[in-house]
């Protein structure tokens, strides 16, 4: 079986660099992204089967994009995960349409119970 | 009795005698004093006197014949009586006074003095008639009517410049307080507005008194809040005090404002006068803002390389359990146990802030608080093997508030019964429903708070530096978990024996029917 493809996009390196390591040693393909901008197009070209978002990015913040990829057909089931150090982040995320919510800093197995969840559930 | 005739006695020679002695007896029974001066004689000396003058002046016959009459003004010369008689006297006229005089035995009195020549046919004045009336006490009536009238006069002046004084002084204070306000009538006319009233709102004193409020610039004040305040809530809760009322005005813009208004009861003139205070708080409440927006983003970005430094330790926590190394792993532990800290402390800084400048905002909704409990406990046993939380009781209860924040608080009172009892294993967590409260009892066995520190751990930030100390880590905590109870209308407190350990409780009203002052329980 194919590993599940997981897209993570967070504008701080650090966390990014931490996501794909913690992902990648769990087994799962990682494609990090630091420009939200980018998330979109890389959605559709690489189809990835989870996708973790940061909140505050800027240019384009994680609820915007959120939103678009619930507008569109084709991805508006794809499951996302959003994190996010914002004191209001869950409403601003479940407002968007996330599946789940993550505060940060969190605990990487708290992280990786709740992708799997979403991954098995889908 | 024809004796006295042209102005001189005349005594014929049979009748003299009975006619002099009767003329005497009529003079003795006069209630005035009558004297007679020789002014032909040098100093004009008394050559008569009845007995009526000798009871006024106190003085024997003897003593009175041949003196001059101003013995009875003793050593009290200068009296324009005195001038007016001597004028008299020099012209021989007649003269009127009232002037001061001494009793032999020194009283005062006021004798009203009539003085008349008696004149000889080539117009020499030969005699002078005296009639002297005590008239001490009608002068003393009259001096007091006098005296009370300029007393009365004197207060009256002293009233009138006292109320102006005051109003002068109302009228600064008026005017320099940093505050608008309006006199209403009671029909709602706008009888006064100070200084500050026509700065603020950027209006002339001519385009605003004596205008209904409602209509005043084009009905710019007709603000539902407002017309809700005066027509509804003061007429029946008097006075009102920090009513909220948000406005966009036409020329000067948004403004928010903090109003007390107040209607006079006191019967009289001013009764159902409506005063209204208006405090600007436009200003204050941006800068408020602002000061959350910058600890938003602050505490945002702190917690951003922390969640890369907490990730990187759990990940080293990991790998480390081949090495057989003790000091190592301890090191780790030690490390990411204070990266939890930290994680909390930026978590509260967030939290004080809002506390602090009133904003906390609570977002009510129904909630099954004893799901909320066993979820809270659960995660909390997680995280802290050595323990074991026991959890007793129910409420059965949806409970109306805000989840979040009633969550921290169970949350921060676990972690706190767990970090102060390192040696005793149980902590207990008891629930009950007790005649309309919730009540939730977090009991550990560890070691326990004096009784006089037990006041303190609920202090304010500023006296945490204290209460951390002896209790590291607490003194925040504790702080935001009072607050939130209190904005939810419930109770925080502790009860703890040192050594024994310490009981937290809390308790909510079940009924969500409490008003604030604004009269909605609402976050605001
Ligand atoms: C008839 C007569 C009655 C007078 N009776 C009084 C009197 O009762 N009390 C008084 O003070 N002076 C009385 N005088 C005024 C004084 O005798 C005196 O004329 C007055 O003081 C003015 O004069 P002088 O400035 O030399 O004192 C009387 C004078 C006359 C002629």
């Amino acid at each position: 079986m194919m590993p599940a493809k997981i897209l993570i996009c967070d504008d701080d390196e650090g966390i990014l660099d931490l996501v794909e390591l913690v992902l990648k040693e769990e087994g799962y393909e990682v494609i990090p992204e630091i420009n939200s901008l980018n998330v979109a197009n890389l959605v559709g070209s690489e189809h990835p089967d989870l996708v973790v978002l940061d909140l505050w990015m800027p240019v384009l913040s994680g609820d915007q994009v959120l939103r678009n990829l619930r507008n569109d057909p084709t991805t508006k089931n794809l499951p996302v995960v959003v994190i996010s150090a914002s004191g209001d982040g869950k409403t601003i995320a479940m407002n968007a349409g996330a599946n789940d919510f993550i505060p940060k800093p969190f605990d990487l197995d708290q992280l990786l119970g709740r992708v799997k969840a979403l991954l098995e559930a889908a | 009795m024809d004796s006295l005739h042209n102005g001189e006695f005349s005594f014929s020679n049979n009748t003299s005698k009975q006619d002099f002695e009767l003329l005497t007896k009529a003079l003795d029974a006069s209630l005035s004093g009558i004297i007679i001066t020789d002014n032909r004689q040098p100093d004009n000396p008394i050559i008569y006197c009845n007995k009526a003058f000798e009871d006024i002046s106190g003085y024997q016959r003897s003593e009175i014949i041949g003196h001059n009459c101003r013995f009875l003004q003793k050593d009290d010369r200068n009296q324009t009586a005195r001038h007016i008689l001597r004028d008299a006297i020099d012209n021989g006229t007649n003269a009127v006074v009232d002037i001061r005089n001494y009793k032999k035995d020194g009283t005062l009195f006021w004798n009203e003095l009539y003085m008349s020549p008696i004149k000889d046919g080539d117009d020499q004045v030969k005699y002078f008639i005296g009639v002297q009336n005590d008239v001490t006490r009608r002068k003393k009536a009259e001096d007091e009517v006098k005296f009370n009238q300029a007393k009365m006069e004197q207060r009256i002046r002293e009233r009138t410049r006292d109320l102006r004084e005051n109003e002068e002084y109302l009228a600064s204070i008026v005017q320099t307080v940093r505050e608008s306000l309006i006199v209403l009538s009671p029909d709602l006319k706008v009888l006064s507005v100070n200084d500050h009233f026509i700065n603020t709102f950027k209006v002339t004193r001519e385009e605003t008194e004596g205008k209904k409020l409602y209509d005043l610039g084009n009905g710019q004040w007709n603000i539902p809040e407002l017309r809700k305040l005066l027509e509804q809530i003061l007429p029946t809760n008097n006075p009102v005090t920090d009513f909220e009322v948000a406005h966009d005005f036409p020329h000067i813009g948004k403004k928010l404002m903090l109003l007390n208004a107040h209607r006079i009861e006191l019967e009289g003139q001013f009764k159902d006068r409506i005063l209204i205070a208006i405090e600007d708080i436009t200003d204050r409440r941006a800068i408020e803002q602002r000061k959350d927006d910058f600890l938003s983003i602050a505490s945002h970005e702190l917690k951003t390389p922390l969640t890369t430094i907490k990730g990187y330790v759990q990940i080293i926590n990991r790998l480390i359990k081949n090495y057989d190394d003790e000091k190592l792993r301890e090191s780790v532990g030690k490390t990411s146990l204070y990266v939890d800290r930290l994680n909390n402390l930026i978590g509260e800084l967030l939290d004080v802030s809002r506390i602090q400048s009133g904003m906390i905002e609570l977002h009510k909704a129904p909630f099954d608080f004893d799901h909320m409990i066993q979820e809270t406990v659960g995660s909390i046993q997680q995280g802290s093997r050595n323990h074991e939380i026991v959890l007793t009781g129910q409420t059965g209860v949806q409970f109306n508030g805000d989840e979040s924040h009633i969550t921290q608080v169970v949350t921060n009172l676990l972690s706190n019964a767990i970090k102060y009892s390192p040696d005793h294993k149980e902590i207990g967590v008891h629930l009950s429903v007790l005649s309309g409260f919730i009540k939730v009892a977090v009991t550990d066995h560890g070691v326990g708070i004096a009784k006089d520190e037990q006041a303190k751990v609920f202090d304010r930030f500023y006296r945490v530096r204290d209460v951390q100390q002896k209790f590291p880590g607490m003194g925040i905590g504790l702080y935001i978990c009072a607050s939130i109870v209190n904005n939810h209308y419930g109770s925080l407190w502790v009860e703890s024996e040192p050594g024994k350990g310490s009981t937290f409780s809390f308790t909510l009203p079940l009924t969500s029917n409490h008003t604030n002052k604004n009269g909605g329980d609402d976050a605001r």
